[in-house]
């Protein structure tokens, strides 16, 4: 309902502004993202409209990004029987979460060079840190990448996620699972006519820990001989109250 | 009922970790020993990063030793000179062990290392556990008790740095008390064990304590390593999980005390047996995951 309200705002907007250049205009459903302790994930709506073009030649791209982060990627090889991780390759600016949804199917409409350079493929943003191993190959690292990402559930590609509605609107749904980091997410809508880009619009939304799990991991991580002394304390006095209760029994 | 782990950064059924743990404690609890050599593969198992698997099934060992210890210096079963000894030795050897696991997490090794300590030791402990049942099981069988044990003089009473144990009524070398203290450590750091099951055969047999002393100072020892580990973890690996922590104490601990209690009243052989097999059993599904040619060549770790 509250897409809908919003979306019918929107439009009511198209009219006065139908004079002035191809526009587009976007919004998010949530502004923040609270990971507590019964986090199970998240759900998200970007909606938007556009406006002065024909009719039908508009393609609309949406992509949500998680913060970026190392990764490195290793392949495993059989050494005296056992299957051991080596070759280790590293990645910086590796999205953690990218999610895209379009309103056909991207390389449709746009060449692989667009595509990569406007970073519409999580595999296009990982940069390569130093060299692959000698007789390897980097592009098969990069793929392994994406690939297990994918299988963590971490990049998804859904064009058929994005609905349009009247011509000019639409609503893309997103789930964010609960494995994705918290974090700065990016929402990036690219406006399409014609295969040229004409508009790209980025907003933000903030998805962080609340109450005990961001207790626990500030702790972890800021004053660590604290947590590490509390985890024990917690320990002795568990240990200690299973040997009265047990006792009296 | 799901429940989000800030450190694994995972959800997971807070209700079946509890079940699981309560069901290893509850066994291991019968049959007298810390279990925590089945938990932390079965928390690998569900999907657990296995550093966080290992350094938070510590501290759920030092609460069930906590429970032991009382329950043990209550009967006055402990020689606090020797576990005092244990763990200077066990201090060593745990920051050995978190040292040592730092690293390989850096080099990305740390999960085999795990496995691999894994198939050795569960191998060898349900190798043992389960020979030694079928032959108490036939011993009975066949109506023979077993033989006395001679009290001898043994290594320890012939090294040098000898010292008296009243509690004990020993004369012994410092030496393999603190040796057996640091591989208990080193075990404790790097497996998320308490490792009784090393520690209590030796001190039988390389001190030749008394054995109603035995478990009561063998736990006062691995109550503070492991603890000693905890904070390490904390400080080194930080991946001490305090939300899955809970979890497994509450399982754990009511687990294994219950599993006392029943177990007391049944034959343990038989008990013995159906842990042994689960321990193998465990082991075979590690070597298998080591050894079968995986789908996936490349790992991804951040």
């Amino acid at each position: 309902m509250r897409v809908l309200a919003a979306l019918a705002l929107l439009c009511c907007t198209t009219e006065a502004r139908a004079q002035r250049l191809p526009d587009l205009a976007t919004g998010i459903t949530e502004e923040s993202i609270s990971v507590a302790s019964d986090y199970r994930g998240a759900r998200l709506t970007v909606f938007g409209v556009h406006w002065g073009g024909g009719r039908g030649d508009a393609d609309v791209v949406v992509t949500l990004q998680g913060p970026r982060a190392d990764a490195v990627v290793r392949r495993k090889r059989n050494i005296f029987g056992l299957w051991i991780n080596t070759d280790p390759v590293r990645f910086s600016r590796v999205p953690t979460f990218f999610a895209l949804a379009s309103t056909r199917p991207i390389d449709g409409f746009l060449a692989p060079d667009v595509i990569w350079r406007l970073g519409l493929d999580p595999g296009a943003l990982a940069q390569l840190e130093g060299a692959t191993p000698d007789d390897t190959d980097p592009a098969a690292y990069r793929r392994a990448l994406v690939r297990l990402k994918r299988r963590a559930g971490l990049y998804r590609e859904s064009p058929e996620s994005l609905r349009v509605r009247d011509n000019n609107a639409f609503t893309v749904p997103f789930i964010i699972p609960a494995n994705a980091p918290v974090g700065v997410y990016q929402v990036n809508v690219h406006l399409f006519r014609g295969g040229e880009l004409i508009r790209e619009e980025t907003s933000e939304i903030v998805v962080s820990r609340i109450g005990i799990e961001k207790t626990v991991y500030t702790a972890a991580q800021d004053r660590p001989t604290l947590y590490g002394f509390a985890v024990v304390v917690i320990a002795v006095l568990f240990g200690w109250a299973a040997a009265f209760v047990f006792r009296r029994r | 009922m799901s429940v989000y782990l800030p450190i694994a950064e995972m959800p997971v059924n807070a209700l079946l970790v509890i079940l699981v743990s309560g069901a290893i404690g509850f066994l291991s609890g019968m049959v007298g020993v810390g279990g925590g050599f089945v938990l932390t593969p079965a928390l690998i198992f569900m999907g657990v990063p296995p550093a966080v698997a290992v350094a938070t099934q510590g501290s759920q060992i030092t609460a069930s030793s906590v429970s032991g210890v009382i329950a043990h210096s209550r009967r006055r079963g402990l020689d606090l000179r020797i576990a005092l000894l244990l763990t200077i030795g066990g201090i060593a050897g745990t920051t050995t062990g978190v040292t040592i696991f730092a690293l390989l997490k850096r080099q990305g090794q740390v999960d085999l290392l795990i496995t691999f300590l894994y198939v050795v030791l569960l191998s060898v402990v349900g190798s043992l556990m389960l020979w030694e049942s079928v032959r108490a099981m036939r011993r009975r069988a066949m109506g023979i008790t077993p033989p006395r044990r001679q009290r001898k003089r043994g290594l320890a009473h012939r090294l040098p740095l000898r010292m008296r144990f009243p509690r004990s009524g020993l004369y012994i070398s410092v030496i393999p008390i603190l040796v057996i203290g640091a591989f208990t450590g080193l075990l404790a750091a790097m497996m998320g064990v308490g490792g009784g099951f090393v520690m209590v055969p030796a001190m039988i047999y390389m001190l030749r304590m008394p054995g109603n002393l035995v478990v009561g100072t063998s736990l006062f020892a691995i109550t503070l390593m492991t603890a000693q580990a905890t904070i390490q973890h904390a400080l080194q690996t930080k991946t001490v999980d305090a939300i899955l922590a809970v979890l497994l104490m509450v399982g754990g601990v009511v687990g294994a005390q219950w599993g006392a209690r029943v177990g007391s009243r049944l034959k343990a052989d038989e008990l013995r047996v159906i842990l042994a097999l689960v321990v193998v059993g465990t082991a075979l599904r590690l070597v298998w995951d080591l050894v079968s040619r995986p789908a996936e060549l490349f790992s991804l770790a951040t």
